[in-house]
């Protein structure tokens, strides 16, 4: 999925008061998250207000009741809420997008999984980032690897698979290079430690971080290479399932799911939900993040 | 637990009474409680809210927050009683005396916390509460109020232990009352259980304050028991914790608590779990405000 990153246009401030939403944007919301998955809270409504103000322009909508019609009526439904998850989800693509759920990636998962595995003697991690878009997601997640290398994952081979349907992204994803808004939430220690400065505004992540991720183009609908993907220790598709429709996404789900390890996780983006899609993932709560999880045999749950 | 612990636990409750300044109203208002809605009478409770001042204005404060239902705070107790019913105007005059029973000061637990993590479960439970259709919301709210009052007692009776618990805790990212086992030897549903007992709480609220932790010993309200042990681990994974990183995985869906409530409400199959986890991230921010309302506790951004 490409959506090349850029800054919203206007951000108002974050604790805009609920009783100033006019309440279509709330049927919106639920009209977007029976679609798509993707749930924007009370307190976030002014981002989906945004996005929806954006489309308007565009749409010619006057106001917020007319734009209502343009997302539920045929024939522009389809194309418009495409358009609409395009703006809402446009912020996300920034490395360090969800600190809690690197938490509990390096505080409750890895320890675990390592646990796992050195019973069974391997020393492999092997991670997928499904619709990696332009990278920003798998470097990250090759940071935090890295990080570990020392520690937990001392004598491990990290191996991150980073794919894309569009092969423009994937060519943007292996070049590397972010600007000062993809590295909005990245530490001035993770900057001096895993990226070269390009120019005044561009940073390059560095070689021995690019070594642990494979970029490659996939296409998730496509069911031959899709069982050529086992032996996964986690998966993250973030902001990619939603602008499938429910079969397919239920197909690929299905496939994410014989695609993991038992004792594996697969994480969704932060506000996105699975829904009730799959029945064999257990859902689980981390601290201030929600992951899937296929349980371990040893777990007695499967 | 043994003989005597619970006797140095029952001895030291007995001294909490003279400590904090527990409002006139408290203990007619816990007995109110007990009854059933149709034989409290509606001039009783205006009146035991209207005899603290500071508590009735209190609680026309309350009575506004969006958490409550009411978009501008009522002009009279009578009005909110009108506009919010009567059990619900019950627990917000419970929310504020309990503010006022436990006055913010230096504890083990931050106070402010403690009253966030509290509150929190309180909403969380009637929200999951107001998702099963036979559930009682008010007693799920006030259920979520108390489930943790033993945490009060530790700090007034057990200062120094508890503190030694807490900082177990954090240091080692584990559940407090796993933390207080290991070094206290008895947890806060223990010395809660002693308070609550002492106060002549509801047996089901004494339930859940006793065995939110393990709701297959209740002998009894297990269902509501259940409801308080999902909804505080909810509160404990989306900002509504004790304020240190709990390094451990929850599934709500696998703990036996699930099932025991499913039990007795089949429409728990129904509810869209990360739809409920998204929508209850809406309403941290007016608890947060509500606290510093009721408990006079500034706004600090706590990180669980």
């Amino acid at each position: 999925m490409t959506i090349v990153p850029q800054p919203p246009v206007a951000q108002p401030a974050p604790n805009k008061s609920a009783e100033t939403v006019d309440p279509v944007y709330r049927q919106i919301r639920d009209l977007v998250y029976k679609v798509s998955g993707i749930y924007k809270a009370e307190e976030k409504l002014y981002l989906l207000a945004d996005g929806c103000a954006r489309r308007m322009k565009q749409t010619d909508a006057r106001t917020p009741r007319e734009y209502w019609d343009r997302l539920t009526a045929a024939p522009s439904r389809d194309a418009e809420l495409r358009e609409l998850l395009n703006e809402i989800t446009i912020g996300e693509t920034c490395l360090f997008r969800s600190q809690p759920q690197l938490d509990a990636l390096r505080k409750v998962i890895l320890p675990e999984i390592v646990t796992e595995k050195v019973k069974q003697v391997t020393k492999r991690l092997r991670i997928w980032s499904a619709g990696c878009s332009t990278g920003e997601e798998s470097y990250t997640l090759a940071m935090n690897m890295l990080e570990e290398s020392e520690r937990l994952l001392k004598g491990w081979t990290v191996e991150i698979l980073a794919t894309d349907l569009n092969d423009r992204s994937v060519e943007t994803a292996k070049a590397g290079i972010y600007g000062d808004y993809a590295l909005r939430n990245t530490s001035d220690l993770y900057k001096r430690k895993y990226f070269s400065t390009v120019d005044e505004k561009r940073l390059q992540v560095r070689p021995e971080v690019k070594k642990l991720i494979a970029f490659s183009r996939l296409n998730l609908q496509d069911d031959s290479k899709m069982l050529f993907m086992k032996g996964m220790d986690l998966i993250f598709c973030c902001n990619v399932l939603i602008y499938f429709d429910g079969a397919s996404k239920s197909k690929v789900i299905n496939h994410f799911f014989s695609d993991l390890n038992f004792g594996g996780y697969f994480f969704l983006g932060t506000s996105e939900s699975l829904m009730k899609l799959n029945d064999q993932f257990h859902l689980v709560h981390f601290p201030g993040t929600i992951a899937y999880w296929k349980p371990s045999l040893s777990s007695g749950k499967l | 637990m043994t003989t005597s612990v619970n006797r140095t636990i029952r001895e030291r409750v007995q001294r909490i009474e003279t400590m904090p300044a527990i409002p006139a109203v408290f203990l007619p208002l816990l007995r109110l409680l007990n009854n059933s809605v149709d034989e409290v009478k509606l001039d009783e409770v205006v009146r035991l809210i209207s005899y603290d001042g500071a508590i009735a204005a209190q609680c026309l404060r309350v009575a506004g927050s969006p958490l409550f239902g009411m978009a501008q705070p009522p002009k009279s107790i009578k009005g909110a009683v009108i506009s919010l019913g009567l059990r619900r105007v019950e627990t917000i005059l419970l929310t504020c005396c309990l503010g006022q029973a436990f006055p913010a000061k230096k504890w083990a637990l931050d106070p402010a916390v403690f009253w966030r993590h509290s509150l929190g479960c309180a909403m969380v439970c009637r929200k999951f509460s107001e998702k099963l259709a036979a559930a009682d919301h008010e007693k799920a709210y006030m259920a979520g109020l108390l489930h943790d009052i033993g945490f009060m007692v530790n700090c007034l009776a057990f200062p120094k232990e508890f503190a030694m618990a807490m900082e177990r805790a954090c240091q080692e990212e584990v559940p407090l009352h796993e933390a207080e086992h290991s070094t206290m030897g008895f947890t806060h549903c223990e010395t809660g259980r002693v308070l609550a007992e002492k106060w002549k709480l509801a047996d089901d609220i004494i339930a859940v304050i006793a065995h939110h932790h393990g709701v297959g010993q209740s002998q009894k309200s297990q269902p509501l028991v259940a409801l308080v042990h999902l909804s505080d681990l909810l509160c404990r994974t989306r900002g509504l914790g004790y304020g240190y990183y709990e390094r451990r995985m929850v599934d709500l869906i696998a703990d036996p608590a699930w099932a025991i409530l499913l039990q007795e409400h089949r429409d728990l199959e129904g509810v869209d779990l990360v739809r409920f986890t998204f929508e209850l991230d809406e309403a941290v921010g007016e608890i947060h405000a509500l606290v510093s309302t009721v408990f006079g506790l500034a706004p600090a951004t706590a990180r669980t």
